[in-house]
């Protein structure tokens, strides 16, 4: 077991509504589990509780089977790496290799060692023509993928992704999206994507729908898409080719919806029409 | 456009000069500022001005860049220039008109003077244009180690201006972005009265910020999910080597410095 939360509660000071109520979830290794919610549904809290950045008020985070506390924060932190929304505010370094280096620096890792990891991490997220450019030289998808090489330059067990790709075009959004699918399905990293963009929820394993602070649902991202209205209700907007299939359903068409994207609908769509 | 006046001072090249490690680079500078003093006559003066040409020479920059550097203190140049020229009074008398004399020691002094003035800020400007500001702070960082001891945060005070350093081409985005902003809200950001212009500016220092504070709080927490916890224990993945060049060039201003003190009057 990667991760497992239990129980967790959360209330931010002077606040009245706990933001994280009685969460209780698990990810397994290898996984690519997403959390999903609204704003304010608390998914983004409990990123900041999983890395230690909040302290819990209720409950026990345990990452590799061991307990998050003051005493094991920092060595747990250098198996989790976390990307987070903007691009620009999370790039410290003055170049693109400086900037992978510096989670190494930090963590001692001698020079040597440094140059060949920091070479293979920006290598494996297609980086390398980039190593000496500057960060406002890049765009928002590059930048991510800038972070995420520096994750990945700490061979982490686990990647946080909060909201990493809500700031970026639909082609960056695609560039992280495929990158961190390679870093799933090739290198097993585990992934816990918080987000509230349902395309990103399409590629996961599993899903966890958060409202109002506690667990909504659970399951594949094909139970979760078939709660249609539901979904709708929390504030979450379903991927257009679930919404048409959806309404095509209704009329009577036999869609097998099997499918998150537009080019598989419209590909079940002919097939379905010829065989007429 | 803003980026270039700032930070693209830097003129890449793979000259000499640019290959000198930055901390040499510091030392030689800091070490030029207090020689310059040194000079008192034609000859002291000559010599320096060679030196400093050679230095010029040898770093292959265009000669234009050195004087887009001089531009902005040319004015204090030539103020200096005429003060010393007419409060001197030593030496032949040249020109009298009214109370205003000119004798000859008080133009020799305007010219001394003012040429003290120019070399420093060409050494300086030289330092800046064959020095990426990232080697500058790498140097400074190294040269201060020592101060550590005494409980100075150098190593804080350098990432603090690496990330300034990275930050100016984003701020500057940003400032942009919002004047854009406010100006399709209606805000008149070129014309105006002077109260109107101090309204508009206030108008995009405040998102300004308001966002710079946001930011620093995320960087904050990105540096720290990232496990930096201040410089101990911490390596370097950017290194400075001394060559033996470095110490060639540190020997060359001492030399420099003693033929000054033999030849100075």
């Amino acid at each position: 077991m990667i991760l497992s939360v239990e129980k967790l509660s959360f209330k931010y000071p002077n606040q009245s509504h706990y933001a994280i109520q009685n969460v209780t979830f698990q990810v397994k290794k290898g996984e690519w589990v997403a959390i999903v919610g609204h704003n304010g549904s608390g998914k983004s809290t409990i990123a900041k509780l999983l890395i230690g950045l909040l302290k819990p008020e209720n409950g026990i985070i345990k990452l590799f089977n061991t307990v998050l506390n003051e005493e094991t924060i920092w060595d747990i932190r250098k198996r989790v790496g976390m990307v987070f929304q903007n691009p620009d505010n999370q790039f410290v370094g003055t170049t693109v290799e400086d900037d992978v280096a510096f989670g190494l620096e930090n963590n001692g890792v001698p020079r040597e060692d440094m140059i060949k990891r920091v070479r293979e991490a920006v290598q494996q997220v297609n980086m390398e023509e980039f190593l000496q450019h500057e960060p406002h030289h890049l765009s928002g998808g590059q930048k991510q993928r800038v972070a995420i090489a520096g994750i990945i330059a700490l061979q982490p067990d686990l990647i946080i992704l909060d909201e990493a790709t809500s700031m970026l075009d639909p082609k960056g959004k695609q560039e992280v999206l495929e990158t961190v699918r390679h870093l799933n399905k090739k290198q097993h990293i585990t992934v816990l994507s918080i987000t509230h963009d349902l395309e990103e929820v399409a590629k996961a394993d599993r899903v966890i729908v958060m409202n109002k602070g506690e667990i909504m649902a659970e399951g594949t991202p094909k139970q979760i898409f078939s709660l249609g209205v539901k979904l709708e209700r929390v504030g979450l907007d379903l991927p257009f080719a679930v919404k048409v299939s959806n309404q095509l359903k209704q009329h009577g068409l036999p869609l097998s919806s099997n499918y998150f994207t537009v080019e598989e609908l419209v590909d079940e769509l002919w097939t379905l029409y010829s065989s007429k | 456009m803003i980026n270039s006046m700032i930070i693209g001072k830097y003129v890449p090249s793979d000259s000499i000069i640019h290959r000198m490690d930055p901390r040499a680079k510091l030392l030689l500078v800091f070490i030029y500022v207090f020689i310059v003093f040194l000079a008192n006559n034609s000859v002291t003066y000559i010599v320096l001005t060679m030196f400093t040409l050679v230095l010029l020479f040898l770093s292959r920059i265009p000669i234009a860049f050195i004087l887009r550097g001089l531009k902005p203190i040319l004015w204090i140049v030539l103020v200096t220039f005429l003060l010393h020229m007419f409060m001197t009074k030593e030496g032949d008398l040249l020109y009298q008109w009214g109370r205003l004399a000119i004798y000859e020691g008080g133009i020799k002094q305007g010219i001394f003077i003012s040429l003290r003035f120019l070399l420093f800020i060409m050494i300086t400007t030289l330092l800046t244009l064959t020095t990426t500001p990232i080697e500058v702070t790498d140097g400074v960082e190294s040269l201060l180690a020592p101060l550590k001891k005494l409980h100075v945060p150098v190593h804080e005070l350098a990432l603090m201006m690496s990330i300034s350093l990275r930050f100016i081409p984003t701020l500057l985005e940003e400032t942009e972005k919002i004047m854009k902003a406010q100006a399709a809200r209606g805000v008149d950001f070129s014309g105006g009265s002077f109260s109107e212009r101090v309204k508009a500016i206030v108008s995009l220092l405040v998102p300004l910020f308001i966002n710079s504070f946001k930011r620093a709080e995320e960087l904050a927490t990105a540096m720290e999910a990232r496990g930096y916890r201040g410089g101990e224990g911490r390596t370097k993945f950017r290194q400075l080597t001394w060559k033996p060049l470095d110490t060639f060039c540190l020997i060359a201003v001492f030399v420099l410095a003693m033929i000054l003190f033999v030849l100075r009057s």
